[in-house]
């Protein structure tokens, strides 16, 4: 499997405060791959080092077959673009935002363009700073869309979206995927929306990629489980325990990584009882993840 | 490419291109209005001159407010978005840079040409006392360049970030502090007036803005 | 010692004439014979200077310099006047030439102080006060402007209006009678300009000129103008506005009383077609053709008419003076547009490092 997206010992500073550190991604060609990371943890200036919109102080970074930031025109023409906030100018008009776009991306398609426009619902003689943020929204991803993208970058592209807006949006790039067979780097920290789409999960957090996963792998990977009469220190185990809490009647409520239904086994090794195991949803997943990157585990 | 740019520039600086238009227009008119009537007496040619030089000290203010103005309109809308759009677009960034001056240096032309045509107009139908002659395609040319210029200046600082007006004000103020510090210990330093000459007298950058505009002259 | 001596005896022999011969005496010869000895008070005091400079100097607190028939008495400084006058005595020599000899005997008193100090300047009396960081061209310049050389009678001073001094920048200086020939509000000075070889005479007032008004300003429109635009605030209020109807009728159209008007003004008031300098153009015109005991004649005649004594100068008729002088001025029409040749391909040039640095903006990193 190539990879649409390679990122190898990637550094980057911006100011004092914040630091991209050695820095290793993958995003594979075909994959719909979720970035996700809370706020301020680097998820955007990521993927401006990606599109070659900064420069990095060292690594490389491979994006759909070229480097970036040297090849970045040619890179750019293939690869879509919504930015967390929209930039477009002000004063054009949807046709003439169309128009400017249409000029600079010789894969234009301007039949796509019209109906994602007429799906969206949007007036052609609105200028951009008039429109609501749903339709700003609509508006970018359309753009996107209809350069007729191999590779999809979203940032955040549904924050502050109502939900019908969101599904609206979704749908669309779901839609493009399925035709093109495009890979769509989606960074959000909208976790339940991630979890319906995406088939990899990359996580970030103060500037470190903590975990790189098929998202099937990560939801089942992380579990809470029952335990009963297990000594104070586990040594030994074949998971990673990320937390680990007193519950009632004495027994202990642990929340592990990297689960396989026959490591069940370990628990008779150690004379504990494990009694329940309880599947974890992502933003569970998350939360525990990043707890346990930020402090010890208890 | 250069169409969509430079109707994007079109709609931030239509105003201002009109308002110039308009103003570099009347300049040349009104400069030689009265002074060069048909029934004007010829031995008035001191108060044309006159009226012409005094009238003529808009020109290089016309061409450095128009510059300045059309300049930050050029890149008025990239600012407003951060340069993300700017520079996600598949284009090699010098290239899109060519593009902003190019579209900006196109709009300016509405002006000069104004200047042209109503240089030519005011000379040609005013009447001129026997010695003086009319200069319109020279002023036209000098009005066009001192707003190529001034554009050109202003276009650099705008497409600058807040460090390079940093800089350029701490360039500024360090010559200021080393004047300030020269004039304490009583040391022959005229920085001001180094930097002066080198600025306003050819081939300085912004000699073409000195001197006298002379639509008419001897 | 000697200047206050002079000075004493000059006030009691003025203090002696006033007072008898007052009441016989018409008001305009008064006022002549106060010129006179008003002249006569300054050339004493100026010789009374230089007397008490040069006892000065033989006292041993001054220097001489000396170039050619140049003096300077001066105190020692770094100065470099030496220099200045090395500069400026060619000059002077081709203006007068055998007359400058006479500098030998009017030395220049220059005192130079030094200009970063508070303390009190040194004292020469009379002389002029330089800074002594001053540079040689400017030094030079003012030996120029003030030669101390004899002044000329006062029938060429009149017809001149100011002394027969070197042209500092003789290029500038034609080109600015180049522009009064167009410019100068009077008929006589245009013709000149179009070719009218005697208008030229007129407009240099060298022919003699019984009503100066109908021959310096011909035309109505022109004394009208004159009147109203020059002299109107004069008429106004002299003689108690007693002069106010007939401006009124001269603003009106009538020619007969705006040319009374100006007939009417003091002798000397009356504005000449061209200034000072196209009359100075023209003597150095004279001067240059007649070599160097051209001076010496223009001087020499002081009865004569000045068209007569500028021929004289020069060696020809004061119409090959006259033609010659009109040559140099119209090949000295100033450029009209002050941009260089080349300005064009530096502004362009400078256009392009200015958009070469937009290239170059960190701009292009999103911050």
């Amino acid at each position: 499997m190539t990879n649409a997206i390679e990122i190898r010992q990637l550094h980057y500073r911006a100011g004092r405060a914040f630091e991209l550190k050695q820095l290793d991604l993958n995003v594979p060609s075909g994959a719909i791959y979720g970035f996700l990371g809370p706020n301020g943890s680097g998820k955007t200036t990521t993927i401006r080092l990606v599109l070659g919109l900064l420069r990095p102080l060292a690594g490389r970074i491979t994006v759909l077959g070229d480097q970036i930031p040297d090849a970045a025109p040619r890179v750019l023409a293939r690869v879509g673009y919504v930015p967390e906030h929209p930039h477009l100018d002000p004063t054009l008009t949807v046709r003439e935002t169309l128009r400017f776009q249409a000029a600079f991306y010789p894969s234009w398609d301007w039949p796509c363009a019209q109906r994602l426009r007429r799906e969206f619902e949007l007036d052609e003689g609105a200028t951009f700073g008039r429109l609501s943020k749903g339709q700003k929204g609509k508006l970018m991803s359309l753009l996107a869309l209809a350069q007729r993208p191999d590779l999809l970058v979203l940032d955040e592209p549904t924050d502050g979206l109502d939900p019908v807006v969101r599904r609206d949006v979704l749908s669309a790039l779901l839609d493009y995927v399925s035709q093109r067979q495009a890979t769509v780097f989606i960074s959000s920290h909208l976790v339940h929306e991630l979890e319906r789409i995406c088939d990899w999960i990359g996580v970030m957090d103060n500037g470190r990629l903590i975990t790189e996963v098929p998202m099937q792998r990560f939801k089942n990977g992380i579990k809470r489980l029952r335990v009963a009469g297990a000594p104070p220190t586990a040594a030994g185990a074949p998971f990673m325990i990320l937390a680990r809490e007193q519950a009632n009647g004495g027994a202990e409520t642990w929340v592990v990584r990297d689960w396989e239904p026959e490591m069940a086994a370990y628990f008779a090794t150690i004379g504990a009882a494990l009694n329940d195991v309880i599947d974890l949803d992502l933003e569970e997943g998350f939360v525990e993840l990043l707890r346990t990157f930020r402090g010890p585990p208890s | 490419m250069f169409h969509v740019v430079l109707y994007s520039q079109w709609k931030w600086s239509r105003l201002i291109i009109a308002l110039g238009s308009v103003a570099a227009f009347a300049l040349p008119l009104v400069s030689v209005q009265g002074a060069a009537r048909p029934d004007t007496s010829p031995l008035q040619a001191a108060e044309l001159l006159q009226s012409v030089q005094s009238w003529g000290t808009l020109y290089p203010v016309l061409a450095a407010a128009l510059g300045l103005l059309v300049a930050i309109a050029t890149w008025a809308p990239d600012h407003r978005g951060r340069h993300v759009h700017a520079l996600s677009l598949p284009l090699p960034r010098w290239r899109y840079v060519l593009l902003r001056f190019g579209g900006g240096a196109t709009l300016l032309a509405a002006p000069v040409i104004a200047v042209a045509a109503s240089a030519l107009l005011a000379t040609w139908s005013a009447t001129i006392p026997a010695g003086l002659q009319g200069y319109p395609v020279a002023l036209a040319i000098r009005f066009a360049l001192a707003v190529l210029v001034a554009y050109a200046v202003f276009f650099a600082v705008s497409a600058g970030t807040a460090r390079t007006a940093g800089i350029i004000l701490g360039l500024i103020g360090g010559v200021i502090l080393v004047q300030i510090v020269a004039g304490v210990a009583n040391i022959d330093l005229d920085l001001f007036g180094k930097v002066q000459v080198a600025v306003l007298n050819w081939p300085g950058p912004l000699a073409i803005f000195t001197g006298r505009w002379m639509l008419i002259d001897v | 010692m000697l200047k206050h001596t002079t000075c004493l005896c000059l006030l009691t022999v003025m203090m002696a004439m006033t007072p008898g011969r007052l009441a016989s005496q018409s008001v305009e010869r008064l006022q002549v014979r106060a010129d006179s000895l008003l002249r006569e008070w300054r050339r004493a005091n100026a010789l009374a200077d230089m007397v008490d400079s040069l006892n000065h100097a033989r006292a041993g607190g001054t220097d001489t310099i000396s170039v050619g028939a140049l003096r300077i008495v001066t105190i020692p400084s770094p100065a470099r006047l030496r220099e200045a006058a090395a500069r400026a005595w060619p000059v002077i020599d081709s203006l007068y030439g055998s007359e400058a000899r006479q500098l030998e005997q009017r030395p220049y008193l220059i005192a130079p102080y030094d200009p970063d100090t508070t303390s009190p300047k040194p004292t020469l009396r009379g002389a002029t006060q330089v800074p002594w960081d001053k540079d040689v061209a400017s030094l030079a310049m003012m030996l120029l402007m003030n030669v101390p050389i004899g002044r000329p009678d006062s029938a060429l001073q009149n017809w001149l209006g100011g002394p027969v001094a070197p042209i500092v920048h003789p290029v500038q200086a034609r080109a600015a009678v180049y522009v009064q020939l167009v410019t100068a509000p009077s008929q006589p000075a245009r013709n000149c300009f179009l070719g009218v070889m005697n208008d030229c005479r007129t407009a240099l007032t060298l022919g003699q000129s019984p009503d100066p008004v109908d021959q310096w300003h011909p035309s109505a429109a022109e004394r009208r103008a004159l009147v109203s635009r020059s002299f109107a605030e004069y008429f106004s209020y002299s003689d108690h506005g007693a002069r106010k109807p007939a401006l009124q009728s001269c603003r009106a159209g009538s020619d007969s009383a705006c040319t009374e008007l100006l007939r009417s003004l003091p002798a000397g008031v009356l504005p000449r077609p061209l200034t000072y300098d196209a009359r100075a153009a023209l003597v150095h015109v004279a001067l240059r053709l007649g070599g160097r005991e051209a001076y010496h004649r223009l001087v020499a005649t002081p009865g004569t008419p000045i068209a007569d004594r500028l021929a004289a100068a020069a060696g020809v008729s004061v119409d090959s003076v006259v033609a010659l002088w009109r040559s140099e001025i119209l090949t000295a029409r100033p450029a009209p547009v002050t941009v260089p040749p080349w300005g064009p391909w530096a502004a362009l040039g400078w256009t392009a490092v200015f958009a070469v640095c937009a290239l170059r903006s960190s701009r292009w990193r999103v911050s």
